[in-house]
């Protein structure tokens, strides 16, 4: 590799001191700030404050978290299910409750028809058994 | 068992400026930054008898407020310079007597808080709390090459920035 000339070294030089200063501008910069004014009393009086269930929740191991939320999901699942199954059942109980009264219909029509043939077979002198 | 009054006011009238300024400079917003401290030093009381030692308790504190922090600055997703206008009165409340010092770091702030966050953590982690790479890699949880490499981008990048924005730091007025 080729060495650095004297300005190409001076050059080398002056941006080493210059990033240097501006880092430690930068340290004097950085210092601490003060947070707002009573900020410790803010924090004691939250921590005396009484913890919402909400909180208690939400303060759970993680691993009990995650078996909770499992166990919840579960039960709707189970639940949304059940409701399922049941409106099935009913949709089937009135299809059937449906038929059967289309069925009887039915059957009365016929019922109707027969006789009406049945007296004008009589009525033409035709003789019809019962 | 839980900690004594006295002794956790000790700790967070001993921590609270370290805890507060990692919470504004990365946030970039006051009110958040409060909320953030707030809610380290609450998770300080829940968590203090796990913590054993003072150096335990300020890695503890700096690194809960690191990604405390991060993730406000995330849920929020709000542009950092939102709470800006207030930060810079706080500070430049006795610059109208002060020394250029005060104005530069004032602006070198302002100027951070335009970084990118992936590059202003290291960056406060480095030059406010004086940590090395390889440490803020260990608490960031990313290799020390990627630390460096933040570093470098981020001091490149407030360089440039300071460069065509400060007149104080061109004319070298300062250091």
């Amino acid at each position: 590799m080729d060495r650095l000339d004297e300005n190409e070294m001076s050059e080398f030089e002056q941006e080493n001191i210059e990033s240097a200063r501006f880092e430690a501008e930068l340290t004097l910069a950085m210092r601490h700030v003060d947070p707002p004014a009573g900020f410790a009393d803010r924090v004691l009086a939250k921590v005396a404050e009484p913890e919402p269930r909400r909180a208690k929740i939400l303060m759970m191991p993680r691993r009990v978290q995650a078996w909770v939320g499992g166990a919840v999901a579960a039960v709707l699942m189970v639940g949304a299910f059940g409701i399922q199954q049941q409106h099935e059942r009913r949709q089937r109980a009135e299809e059937a409750a449906r038929a059967q009264q289309q069925y009887e219909q039915a059957l009365q029509i016929t019922g109707e028809t027969l006789d009406h043939v049945r007296a004008q077979l009589q009525q033409a002198g035709v003789p019809v058994g019962d | 068992m839980a900690i004594a009054e006295g002794e956790f006011r000790r700790l967070i009238e001993a921590h609270q400026r370290m805890v507060f300024s990692i919470a504004l400079r990365v946030t970039g917003d006051y009110h958040t930054a409060e909320e953030v401290a707030q809610d380290v030093f609450l998770s300080l009381h829940r968590n203090a008898e796990k913590l054993a030692g003072e150096d335990h308790v300020r890695y503890w504190l700096r690194r809960v407020a690191v990604h405390r922090a991060t993730d406000a600055l995330r849920r929020r997703a709000v542009r950092p310079e939102s709470g800006a206008e207030e930060w810079s009165e706080e500070q430049s409340v006795g610059e109208h007597g002060a020394t250029a010092h005060l104005a530069v770091a004032a602006r070198l702030d302002e100027l951070l808080r335009g970084l990118p966050e992936t590059l202003r953590t290291p960056i406060v982690l480095r030059y406010q709390e004086e940590m090395l790479p390889e440490e803020i890699a260990a608490m960031l949880g990313q290799p020390v090459a990627t630390v460096k490499s933040h570093l470098q981008r981020g001091l490149k990048l407030l360089r440039v920035k300071a460069s065509v924005t400060m007149k104080e730091y061109v004319r070298g007025s300062i250091g």
